[in-house]
């Protein structure tokens, strides 16, 4: 993975400086509320419902032992003992003290990391496949270029003040794990013609009050300009996104605004401009960043069936939280954070520690983190698998749920937000205890269940098959529901089935959809395969049939 | 009278604003004003021997300033809100694209912590918000010694990565 050199070092260290400062001069009264927002802000510090939450970066998914550990020792020395997952790969610390805060971030820099650009009017962490450099279907290692992101868009002097925040996503496969649709800017890694590597360029994809699929405005991009097109597109945004209306701010808005062509045109024209400057990569440079993503000096080892004479429990293990790698031998494993009764995401001291301590022991020492809030041990050999499963049982992150009904998303919610409306964490609890049956859940086949507490979709519900919303009806929660969404490579968002349902109708609700999903399906149709060959009808009409 | 940072240095302001007094070093008036006085359908409101300086609001189109980038001596860049951005990428196009040298001044509800970003995109002045300490602000020019982009006064170049300043 990439290692710090002395530039990175001294600029974290720096921003560690200037956040201490900041912190200080609004606790000595130097700085107001409204003035000190937009710095604690990006430096990912949110005021939350019961105090302050520090959301910390992780690049791109990508996490070293050593990084997992000082993870651990965070959320015992500065919270209670544990650390939420994201959707956007990153990690979050409800119950840090604000006075303490500079501390965690010099802390966080002694193992590389940062806080920086996290939250706030500027480009965020991007994000890329959790499978990126293992997985069969890949065609480049999206990493190299994410870590050059990274550092690009790290202070970007033009780019800090933008009309709203901006996500740029990264995939490698055709298959897309990242939810690159529905990000501000997903870059694609294709071959182009003459087989060189470069990126299709999709712009304005998101998710919040306006749902949209990104459109393609670039088939090819050849990898040197990726900065050059990066900024073009940036600084289109900068100068014609609304200010006025913090709803009408995305990328989204202005590409819709201006029309598909004329963005592409604007953005071309001043591509045009700046595509031979300085932002033109140098080859030497993009493979000294290759270089820090280099393949492992995995052994020749023949595939194996791992599951025979093995008990049920590893089996279904093995079949739901094990993914194909592409060196024989190996297998990614999935460190599931959806157990039932905790909060999707959630993850103890404890945990990360152990785990920490497994990946050492039997995979790379890294671990991924994942946009639907759970984990990866990248290269476990296939011999080691059996192990693997009864350390992770020890630590309560084996339950075999990966891409079940039980494998929701969900943002924090009402219980620590202070924007949303409804309680995202409760129902996935009364989901999980209504299907408790992991058979069934089996039996119901791949299933993305996304929940948010409020439009601004943290939870992605939109792109979820089945989707929930938290909506406010005259001081209670309600909750909406949508099917037939999904952020893979098929990109689709979802249709309301009708009006919201009671907090305590919501599992009931799922229920009915899943019986009229299970009377209907043929042979091995998925949920989703079905919603998109029946559309909402059938399932509406069974929710709200009038007999009920 | 107005006090600015320019060059490092806290200093005295000898402009007068577009809603001020005309001052008798120089006058800073709209972009709007600025090319009906250069096309000559506005009498300058500079007295004789004042310059003329121009005030760029965030909606404006700082090319318009190209034809007369060599003669302007001071490009004033209004943020009427600090979350305002457009007028970094002003800052950028006219020091990089317009070749424009002279005083480029962030004025409004300029704060501390955005003097460093403003410098890297060529602001060399700023008329910070009502009280926003000059000293400290004129310090905040050295808040990081290194950046990752390349911006005005830093070529990242071969390995995209240098020092600041």
């Amino acid at each position: 993975m990439y290692r710090y050199d002395t530039l990175d070092h001294t600029l974290v260290a720096e921003r560690v400086a200037q956040f201490r400062d900041q912190t200080q001069r609004f606790l000595a009264g130097q700085l107001s509320e409204d003035e000190f927002k937009p710095l604690r802000l990006r430096n990912g510090l949110y005021i939350q419902t019961h105090a302050p939450m520090l959301r910390v970066a992780v690049p791109y998914g990508l996490l070293s032992t050593r990084q997992v550990r000082m993870l651990a020792h965070l959320a015992r020395k500065y919270d209670r003992g544990y650390g939420h997952f994201t959707t956007r790969q990153n990690i979050q610390y409800n119950w840090p003290k604000l006075e303490e805060v500079p501390d965690m971030l010099a802390d966080l820099a002694t193992v590389e990391m940062h806080a920086i650009q996290t939250s706030g009017n500027c480009i965020r962490n991007t994000t890329a496949d959790h499978f990126a450099g293992i997985a069969p279907d890949e065609i480049d290692d999206p990493r190299p270029y994410c870590e050059i992101i990274r550092q690009w868009s790290t202070l970007h002097p033009e780019f800090n003040y933008l009309p709203r925040k901006f996500k740029i996503a990264v995939t490698g496969s055709p298959a897309d794990r990242a939810a690159s649709q529905v990000h501000d800017i997903g870059l694609h890694l294709r071959r182009g013609p003459d087989g060189q590597t470069g990126f299709e360029v999709l712009v304005g994809g998101g998710l919040g009050r306006t749902p949209i699929i990104g459109k393609v405005i670039r088939d090819f991009l050849p990898r040197e300009h990726l900065l050059s097109y990066l900024e073009a597109v940036l600084r289109v945004y900068n100068r014609a996104g609304r200010r006025d209306n913090i709803y009408k701010a995305r990328i989204k808005i202005l590409v819709k605004a201006m029309g598909e062509e004329a963005f592409r045109a604007a953005v071309e024209q001043e591509w045009a401009l700046i595509r031979d400057t300085a932002l033109l990569l140098d080859p030497t440079e993009i493979d000294r960043m290759r270089k820090y993503f280099r393949p492992l000096p995995y052994e020749k080892l023949p595939d194996i069936d791992v599951t025979v004479g093995r008990e049920a429990a590893f089996v279904a293990w093995y079949r739901h939280n094990t993914r194909a790698h592409k060196v024989s031998g190996y297998r990614a494993v999935m460190v599931s954070l959806k157990t039932p009764g905790i909060a999707p995401g959630d993850m103890t001291a404890e945990q990360m520690d152990g785990l920490a301590d497994l990946a050492d022991l039997i995979s790379s020492g890294e671990v991924r983190s994942t946009h639907d809030q759970n984990l990866v041990l990248g290269d476990v050999r296939q011999q080691d698998l059996y192990e693997t499963w009864q350390r992770l049982t020890a630590l309560g992150l084996a339950t075999a749920n990966i891409g079940t009904l039980a494998d929701m998303i969900c943002c924090p919610g009402l219980d620590f937000c202070s924007l949303a409306n409804a309680s995202s964490i409760s129902i996935a609890h009364q989901i999980t205890e209504r299907f408790s049956d992991i058979d069934y859940l089996y039996d119901l086949g791949p299933l993305e269940i996304k929940m948010s507490g409020c439009m601004n979709a943290c939870g992605h519900h939109h792109v979820g098959h089945i989707g929930i919303l938290g909506v406010d009806k005259h001081g209670e929660e309600w909750y909406q529901i949508t099917i037939g969404g999904s952020a893979s490579g098929d990109s689709s968002l979802g249709d309301v089935i009708g009006p919201s349902v009671a907090k305590l109708e919501v599992a009931n609700t799922l229920a009915m959809l899943l019986d009229v999903y299970v009377s209907i399906r043929e042979e091995d149709e998925t949920f989703l395969q079905v919603v998109r060959r029946v559309g909402v009808t059938p399932f509406r009409e069974r929710v709200y049939a009038p007999s009920r | 009278m107005r006090q600015v940072v320019k060059h490092r240095q806290c200093q005295a302001d000898a402009w007068s604003m577009p809603d001020e007094a005309a001052a008798a070093a120089g006058v800073v008036v709209s972009l709007a004003d600025y090319l009906a006085v250069q096309a000559g359908t506005l009498a300058s409101p500079a007295p004789a021997g004042a310059a003329l300086g121009v005030q760029l609001e965030p909606a404006d189109d700082e090319a318009q300033l190209l034809p007369f980038a060599a003669q302007l001596q001071l490009v004033v860049v209004n943020f009427p809100k600090t979350a305002e951005g457009r007028g970094y990428t002003q800052g950028r196009m006219l020091r990089e694209r317009y070749g424009y040298r002279g005083e480029l001044r962030a004025a409004g509800a300029v704060l501390l912590d955005q003097v460093f970003l403003l410098a890297r995109c060529g602001f060399d002045a700023f008329a910070m918000a009502p009280g926003e300490n000059l000293t400290l602000a004129a310090a905040e020019l050295d808040r990081f010694s290194v950046a990752y982009q390349t911006a005005v006064g830093t070529v990242v170049q071969p390995h995209r990565r240098g020092q600041v300043g």
